[in-house]
């Protein structure tokens, strides 16, 4: 099977002022996949995810060489627009995090900032995004309701249709089902396999069992370093690197 | 400090060593008593099949509780895997130990024909198999593992020729008819013997080389196309899925 890379990292190093926190990695991911990154608290995990889509660039004294090439532009180049490439890679965080406004808005305010005004094709995209979310049938009876009067599990899924709606090629999950119940997390795991056959995902989690679930492709990280990245059935039947069977057998440390 | 899983898993190996070594026990006696003309040492085999009878249900049962409640994964995961198919094979070396057994009684006592047969060669080699299919799981020897699977087919030999020499036999006088039919039965278990130390060797290569030789020994190990992993067809396994 021929796979398409959606992102491609090279030799990438990220520094929190002198400290290293993430050492020369190079690693393809691919499209309609979902692509799990796993590995011990501190590990980089969260930090190599937020290099995905710049969100590193919010907090002061980070330094990050290397390349990270999404469709042929290195994003780490002057000439990038930040706002178009969060778009382009969206981002779920592990707690919801509704805007204060209706449901019908919260998924609306993407398209609205793109400059879409018209109120029947908002309404379409708004209809559209939240049934790909599944969360359609819970919420279609009164879409002016507060995105924050939801439950936990039904704010992350209109948080993912809220990320939709500006049309991402990748979406970046962090940890998105540790707050929520076994039900929603159901949900939540069975919507990425949904999602994956539009978008390219790729998703922290301390869940080891959820990274089996969910991915194509499981990397583990240790200390800042990539120590080990294949299918995820090689992962965790018969990894190659000795720390990553302890780590996936829990025997770590 | 060790985690309960990990003492979990330490039992689960216990219990099957433990098992390896009363079925290698009945197995050993049954083939005493047939070598002596023993018939009350044939009768305590059978009698003593209910222990091993305990034990596979006992293995099966920590297996499940081990999937259920912890998700094994990797190494962990092919040992709980194997030890079911391991617990399954002993159990049957077991019935096998006791049909020997049955099967002396109905004949009464050892034909002195026996010796005209490669019957003495396939109790020799069947019981090595066996034990040394046991020292591979105890030791978590694969090399072993692969020792045993080579002997297999020496041991199918030796029953297709058996079956040839006591065919003769039996042409020769009538009277011969029921101790040769007995032979062949004797025969034929032991060589099933060989088969389940051969199962339970591959198990024991999966555990400890991640491989699954089971069907397609010829081709992985011992090198048919010259290679030593058939990497296509893992591929093909992979596109199935």
């Amino acid at each position: 099977m021929i796979r398409e890379t959606v992102i491609k990292v090279e030799n990438l190093n990220l520094y929190y002022g002198k400290k290293q926190a993430l050492n020369n990695i190079s690693i393809e991911m691919y499209k309609h996949n979902v692509t799990a990154f796993i590995g011990p608290s501190g590990c980089g995990k969260s930090t190599f995810l937020r290099v995905l889509n710049r969100m590193n660039d919010l907090i002061d004294g980070v330094k990050v060489d290397g390349k990270v090439i999404i469709e042929n532009n290195d994003i780490y180049s002057p000439d990038i627009d930040v706002v178009e490439l969060r778009k382009k890679v969206g981002m779920i965080f592990q707690k919801s995090n509704p805007f204060p406004k209706s449901i019908y808005e919260n998924v609306a305010y993407g398209p609205r900032i793109m400059g879409i005004k018209d109120k029947n094709k908002l309404d379409e995209i708004v209809e559209s995004k939240l049934k790909q979310a599944a969360i359609w049938d819970e919420v279609k009876d009164d879409l002016q309701k507060s995105g924050l009067s939801l439950s936990g599990g039904q704010q992350q899924r209109l948080c993912i249709a809220r990320t939709l709606a500006t049309e991402p090629e990748v979406i970046l999950m962090d940890e998105p089902a540790s707050a929520l119940d076994p039900i929603s997390t159901a949900k939540i795991e069975e919507l990425i396999h949904e999602l994956k056959r539009e978008y390219s995902i790729i998703i922290v989690t301390h869940n080891m069992q959820q990274a089996a679930r969910v991915s194509d492709f499981t990397a583990f990280f240790y200390l800042g370093t990539l120590i080990e990245y294949d299918k995820t059935k090689k992962i965790f039947t018969n990894p190659t690197v000795k720390q990553t069977e302890d780590y996936v057998t829990g025997r770590f440390g | 400090m060790k985690r309960h899983f990990e003492e979990q898993l330490d039992r689960l190996r216990v219990k099957i060593i433990k098992m390896c070594s009363l079925v290698d026990e009945q197995l050993e006696v049954a083939i005493k008593a047939l070598l002596e003309n023993n018939q009350e040492l044939a009768q305590t085999v059978i009698e003593r099949d209910k222990q091993v009878d305990k034990y596979d249900l006992k293995i099966d049962k920590i297996c499940q509780k081990l999937f259920a409640l912890n998700q094994p994964v990797a190494a962990d995961l092919r040992l709980i895997m194997s030890s079911l198919n391991i617990n399954t094979n002993l159990e049957r070396i077991g019935d096998l130990a006791v049909n020997l057994c049955e099967n002396f009684l109905h004949i009464k006592e050892k034909p002195a024909f026996i010796d005209d047969t490669r019957i003495p060669e396939m109790i020799l080699l069947s019981k090595d198999m066996v034990k040394k299919s046991f020292d591979a799981f105890i030791n978590g020897d694969a090399k072993t593992a692969e020792d045993v699977i080579k002997s297999d087919d020496l041991l199918d030999n030796m029953n297709r020729e058996n079956h040839a020499i006591l065919i003769d036999i039996m042409k020769q006088s009538p009277d011969n008819i029921e101790h040769a039919v007995g032979l062949l039965v004797i025969s034929r278990l032991l060589e099933r013997a060989g088969d389940h130390a051969t199962n339970i060797a591959e198990d024991v290569y999966f555990i400890y080389q991640a491989s699954n030789i089971r069907h397609r020994y010829e081709k992985l190990i011992m090198g048919e196309n010259g290679d030593t992993h058939d990497e296509n067809s893992d591929v093909s396994e992979d596109t199935e899925e």
